[in-house]
């Protein structure tokens, strides 16, 4: 099909293009308790060709591109017809030109492990596994399981002579957790693993049935007002990634983001100064280029700016792909029972945790929250955190317990001080 | 249009003929698509088509003796039958062997497979294709330099998308076959204040084509001068207080807060607390609310992804949740009629129960009326993020404006971003007034946890209800 498509973008006179090429393979289970709801299997093969056209607009060397999706069934009268219409398309999509990736030529790396290797039916039973065994306590049990493995074969060929490939592996899904009494609740979570991680997945659900069970107990009497709130795992994360956003040259070069590399971006003042790498995930990103690891932010400092071809080179840079790993390098200065110490708010579970690149605002409804005062830790539930990290970057405080998962790696917790939070007892 | 699947048909056939001689049931969704961007910013400009949600495949389902079982693919042809009943039947058996122990199938009966034949064409005015890129591109950079014409303005943007799609589900009795057209477009407006930007956004859609580019060139102002007001806006104020909700925003609270709690496959679950007041009061005498093909919008589809034929489902009549809605597997574990509401994402993904277009009716208050009526309040305008909690009807919705009213009028004070909080039935039952004329918008997508986007819209009239804000 590969040669299919380079032979029709002959024939069409394209001469600038990529394709991505992508196969996948699934394996998917959908459990209700622990009764069996659907299984699912997925063989796709995909084509996604990218058609680059030059122009001169007012003197000014111009590009334009779309893309289009092509399958192996398609007739080459269908393939032609695609794309010479994404060509004519690209006419009108004029941009300035800039330099394409340099050529790459590798062979193909092939992703490790159990996950890559053994055949998919059987990891996702492993996983399922490993998740309902979790479920042994009394009060608290999985309500429902969603288990996903992926694995896909990629391979990014370009007019230029880049041809790079590589094989990847992705288990993922989501659980919902219940617990009836004292009040009926439930929590939802999700999760994503490189490899057959049962051990992982099992502790995650423990936890989570730990949550639910604490959420029936939860009562809604927080008041509002500022309190210092200790945020973790999954929305720490979340609030970190404000600097990965806001450093990114698709938010630059718009001007969304006036960040420059070695502004002090934080304005640290008597907290822990933030030090940020990325990482990818793939080898490759989609145009080609090798991921390498960027050191992002260093004592609060930017560093460098990161993101796709066509901005980075608007702001003549090196273009570095696009990343989907955020590394910490923080070693934390305080444990995550000191960062507890002391009048705080610890929420665990909001429905819907969001960070606003934009205006600097994070927050969400609380699912449940540790109210903590005097030694003692109540749980809580309902009203909401409106924080804006502008200003609560300034003086947070770092765990030196650590949290690793598809995407991070980093520091447990932070503390934050000072932050707006609506209850629901005024 | 999509001449591919009517080539493809009789192949299709053949092979749910040969899938049922192995099992009890068996079925085909056929999806072509069609889809198309166009975005405009200082970003620059682009167009793109494909690699978006939807695609064109096929999705089998089949039902065994452990239950329902489906395979994706996106390659078909007649040479392929063996091949695909081959690897249903491998990985099938694979599959059950690797099991977790103890783990037994959720009781289901086989579906019924009534007859039913349709065909449904597409209804539009002006077809994207035939406009073309170049005079949607310079449509949408008049709506943008319109909005960058409002002072202090950073940047705007505007965006057109549309999806065309045909659908054919076959099975050994339904021969059913659709196509559908939707556009969207939105316009969002960006303003500074210090390092911080303030957005406003608006979208709008339309169950045709790019007939709707008028309605997008109508956003372009009201969307930038809400931009630059929210560089006076305030904190909110938390508390309890009297609000006049747009039908945008009470369609995010027809959506989130309760829509997501009667979707039935939360039923099987026990996820969702609505089972336990069918036939009880949930809301005021004044709500009445609907799911389904009563008006025309981006959800709007003849039959589902299982092969139901759609209509219009009344949730909440005048107060009393009547019922759910309902996908074919929830259906069948639970022994009632499927409403028409199984979506699947893609070809790629499983069905679940979604909503279409979602709102609430209208009432007979004005809202001159409306805004009297209140000594104290807030007019709530430009949801943007909403969240379900099916389980425990607690709300998480987030408001772009509040506008302060006193004595019945708008003070021009402005507060924002607004999270608004509560329990559900609380909120329904608070409502007070509605006006007459529901209004449905379907510019977004709906998720199901964490994924499987949908369209769908949402809408109603202006409605006063007393809210938790903060």
């Amino acid at each position: 099909m590969t040669e299919r498509i380079i032979e029709a973008l002959g024939r069409c006179g394209i001469s600038r293009w990529r394709i991505n090429e992508k196969v996948e393979e699934s394996a998917e289970l959908f459990f209700v308790k622990h009764e069996l709801d659907t299984r699912r299997i997925k063989d796709t093969h995909k084509f996604s060709v990218t058609v680059f056209r030059r122009a001169e607009a007012d003197g000014k060397a111009m590009v334009g591109k779309t893309a289009v999706e092509l399958i192996p069934s398609m007739t080459d009268a269908q393939i032609d017809g695609a794309l010479n219409g994404a060509y004519y398309a690209a006419g009108f999509a004029l941009n300035p030109d800039y330099e394409a990736p340099a050529p790459v030529r590798r062979e193909t790396v092939f992703k490790a492990g159990e996950l890559a290797s053994a055949p998919l039916q059987q990891s996702a039973g492993k996983m399922a596994a490993a998740a309902l065994a979790a479920d042994t306590r009394k009060e608290s049990f999985i309500n429902s399981l969603e288990v996903f493995c992926h694995r896909t074969f990629n391979r990014v060929i370009s007019s230029e002579g880049t041809d790079v490939s590589y094989t990847d592996a992705v288990c993922k899904g989501e659980y919902v957790v219940q617990c009836k009494e004292p009040e009926d609740v439930e929590l939802f979570a999700q999760f994503e693993y490189g490899d057959c991680d049962a051990a992982s997945l099992t502790q995650r659900v423990g936890e989570d049935l730990r949550f639910a069970a604490d959420r029936a107990r939860a009562q809604s009497i927080l008041k509002s007002g500022s309190y210092d709130v200790v945020l973790s795992g999954v929305n720490l994360v979340t609030v970190l990634e404000y600097y990965a956003e806001k450093s990114s040259a698709d938010m630059i070069y718009p001007k969304y983001s006036q960040w420059k590399t070695g502004d002090d971006v934080q304005g640290c003042s008597g907290g822990d100064a933030v030090s940020i790498s990325l990482d990818a995930r793939v080898p490759f990103s989609s145009d080609g280029i090798p991921m390498k690891r960027l050191k992002l932010m260093e004592d609060g400092r930017l560093s460098a700016i990161h993101g796709r071809t066509d901005f980075c080179r608007y702001l003549g840079i090196e273009p570095t792909g696009e990343y989907g790993r955020l590394i910490c390098e923080n070693p934390g200065s305080a444990s995550f029972e000191e960062l507890k110490s002391g009048p705080c708010l610890w929420p665990v579970v909001f429905s819907d945790f969001q960070m606003d690149s934009f205006s600097g605002h994070f927050g969400g409804e609380i699912r449940l929250a540790y109210l903590i005062e005097d030694g003692r830790a109540v749980p809580v539930t309902g009203g909401s955190v409106n924080g804006i990290l502008i200003d609560a970057q300034r003086d947070m405080v770092f765990s030196r317990e650590r949290y690793s998962s598809a995407f991070y790696e980093g520091p447990y917790a932070a503390r934050f001080r000072g932050i707006p939070v609506a209850g629901t007892a005024d | 249009m999509f001449d591919s699947i009517d080539v493809l048909k009789p192949a299709l056939k053949k092979l749910i003929g040969e899938l049922r001689k192995e099992y009890a049931y068996a079925s085909v969704l056929a999806v072509a698509d069609d889809t198309r961007s166009w975005s405009i910013s200082s970003s620059g400009r682009s167009i793109s088509s494909g690699g978006w949600i939807g695609g064109t495949g096929f999705v089998v389902r089949v039902f065994d003796g452990t239950g329902c079982a489906e395979y994706s693919f996106n390659e078909f042809s007649e040479d392929m039958i063996p091949s695909v009943a081959q690897t249903l039947r491998t990985r099938l058996a694979a599959q059950n062997a690797a099991l977790p122990s103890g783990v037994r199938p959720l009781p289901t009966p086989v579906p019924a497979d009534e007859p039913a034949v349709l065909r449904k064409d597409a209804v539009f005015e002006t077809d994207p294709r035939e406009l073309g890129d170049e005079a949607i591109l310079e449509r949408i950079s008049a709506v943008r330099e319109k909005a960058l014409a409002v002072e202090g303005v950073l940047d705007a943007g505007a965006n057109l998308s549309y999806r065309a799609y045909r659908k054919l589900f076959l099975s050994e009795n339904r021969d059913l076959d659709q196509t559908v057209m939707w556009t969207n477009g939105h316009v969002f407006a960006l303003a500074p204040r210090g390092e911080e930007l303030k957005e406003a956004y608006r979208s709008c859609s339309i169950l045709g084509g790019a007939e709707l580019l008028d309605s997008l060139g109508e956003l372009a102002v009201p969307v930038a001068e809400q931009a630059v007001e929210l560089l006076n806006s305030e904190p909110m104020i938390p508390g309890e207080y009297d609000c006049i909700c747009d039908p945008a925003t009470t369609g995010m609270i027809v959506h989130e807060a309760f829509g997501h709690g009667v979707e039935m496959d939360m039923f099987v679950k026990d996820r969702a607390q609505a089972r336990l007041f069918i036939d009880k009061p949930v809301a005021s005498p004044l709500v009445t609310m609907h799911d389904g093909n009563a008006v025309c919008d981006t959800a709007t589809m003849w039959f589902d992804d299982e092969g139901v034929l759609t209509g219009d489902t009344v949730i909440i009549d005048r107060g009393i949740l009547r019922r759910g809605m309902c996908d074919t597997l929830s259906a069948l574990r639970l022994g009632v009629a499927p409403t028409g509401n199984g979506r699947r994402e893609s070809y790629e993904r499983k069905a679940y129960t979604r909503m279409t277009n979602t709102y609430f009716e209208g009432g007979s208050s004005t809202l001159d009326g409306m805004m009297a009526s209140i000594s104290y309040g807030f007019l709530l305008e430009s949801p943007f993020s909403g969240m379900e909690d099916p389980k425990n009807w607690g709300i998480q919705c987030m408001v772009n404006i509040a506008r302060e009213i006193r004595d019945g009028k708008l003070t021009g004070r402005i507060f924002s971003p607004i999270v608004l909080t509560g329990y559900v039935p609380d909120l329904l039952k608070s409502v007070s007034m509605m006006c007459p004329d529901p209004v449905t918008e379907g510019g977004g997508f709906c998720g199901k946890g964490s994924k499987e986007w949908v369209k769908v819209s949402d809408g109603g009239p202006y409605m006063k209800a007393r809210i938790r804000l903060g």
